[in-house]
């Protein structure tokens, strides 16, 4: 499992943690049943506190993302139909808030602003 | 989590100059805990209250459930101590300076002491006396912490050491932190470093304490706006309590804010204006750390 973090970012390591992990769960890069890193282990690969760790896994725990069974590794849970979009809609939405923004700041038009992003999403890679 | 250390009103006056002025805090375990503050602030003499060192005028200072002036061999066997100044014995080798503190301990991890001389690179047969600053810096932390310490006590260990070296005690620190189950205090300038593996911080300045948080709080509760406004120029002045500092020029301002994202919506509905906010990390933090009311 990749993730990339910056400790000297102003977002606290345990929510990028968390983001990294719901996008790689809605990405499907993590699928259902994968297990994941002990904190012990993820602790030394990033060389984080392994508390900071705890913390994100808690926190999509409590989310529903991630599962934890009795005395095994925690695994990605396999998450309902209804979920996995709200999930992903919700992640969508806080990745083009400040795209927004950026539109009112220009006095761009909400139909103009949206047909560039249509265009965007029907571009060839 | 249990208290390691805890002063209570503790005042330290050298020379009529009071260093501490009634300082109140708790530190508790197994965690990391960064100390941070200018030079001259009394960060030192904080920790050499923690190992009995020094007394106080007033106030107390109590280790291990112990005070600071009934402090004995029982409690410091469990504490590990890097001082700011290293000072060894010059005339012995590297080998026979460990030989030496290690007699003074019940036990001593000879494993963990070769796997440090390996990754620190510290040769055993340089003398005491002929080490660099960098190297004489290594050798206090690999005699500070051989001996499984519960409390390890780090007073600026890293300011000598080039930046591979310093990753590696860093990754080292967070060993500590889960095989000893240690509470660890580093005191440190290099904000970069200590940013990466503390989870609390405790900020003096001039003798009192001004932060006292979770660092994770203080980022997510400390951050920069740059407020634009589409439609004609902001006012001069915002009065918002939660701002702490702002600077304002026509259609544009920059504010340092205390608070979260509620905050931003009812300011942006208020005044008509969009907001780009910017997290701050512990060096951008640092200024406002200093000015008090993060507890």
């Amino acid at each position: 499992m990749i993730l990339v973090v910056d400790a000297h970012s102003g977002i606290p390591v345990y929510r990028q943690i968390v983001e990294q992990l719901r996008f790689q769960v809605s990405s499907g890069v993590l699928e259902p049943g994968d297990e994941i890193p002990s904190t012990r282990s993820l602790s030394a690969q990033l060389g984080i506190n392994p508390m900071t760790i705890s913390k994100a896994y808690a926190l999509l725990e409590s989310e529903g993302v991630l599962e934890r069974r009795p005395g095994l590794p925690l695994v990605v849970r396999r998450q309902g139909r209804a979920s996995e979009r709200s999930s992903k809609l919700e992640q969508l939405e806080h990745a083009l808030r400040p795209v927004a923004v950026k539109a009112k700041q220009m006095n761009v038009e909400s139909s103009e602003a949206v047909e560039v992003f249509r265009r965007l999403l029907d571009e060839e890679d | 989590m249990r208290s390691v250390f805890e002063a209570r009103n503790l005042t330290k006056r050298f020379n009529g100059k009071t260093v501490l002025d009634g300082i109140n805090l708790e530190l508790k375990g197994p965690a990391i805990i960064g100390l941070l503050g200018r030079n001259g602030c009394g960060k030192t003499t904080l920790i050499r209250h923690i190992t009995g060192l020094y007394l106080p005028n007033e106030g107390t200072a109590t280790t291990f459930g112990t005070p600071s002036e009934k402090l004995g061999h029982a409690e410091l066997v469990d504490i590990g101590f890097v001082p700011q100044e290293v000072q060894l014995l010059d005339w012995m080798t590297v080998e026979q300076h460990l030989e030496y503190v290690s007699s003074f301990y019940p036990e001593w991890d000879t494993g963990r002491q070769q796997q440090l001389l390996d990754s620190l690179e510290l040769n055993i047969d340089d003398l005491v006396g002929n080490l660099s600053s960098g190297n004489l810096q290594k050798l206090a932390i690999i005699l500070a912490v051989c001996h499984h310490p519960k409390f390890l006590l780090l007073d600026e260990p890293v300011s000598d050491l080039d930046p591979i070296v310093r990753s590696k005690l860093l990754q080292f620190l967070l060993e500590v932190l889960q095989e000893d189950e240690a509470t660890i205090l580093i005191s440190s300038h290099v904000l970069r470093d200590v940013e990466k593996i503390v989870d609390h911080v405790i900020c003096i300045d001039e003798g009192q304490v001004t932060a006292d948080a979770v660092l994770d709080d203080l980022k997510e509760n400390l951050v920069e706006w740059t407020v634009h406004s589409s439609a004609g120029n902001l006012p001069d002045v915002f009065s918002e309590a939660y701002i702490l500092e702002q600077e304002i020029s026509g259609r544009q301002a920059r504010l340092v804010v205390r608070g979260n994202a509620g905050e931003l919506e009812s300011f942006c509905a208020a005044h008509s204006v969009e907001v780009t906010p910017r997290p701050l990390n512990l060096e951008d933090m640092f200024p406002w750390l200093l000015r008090g009311g993060w507890s």
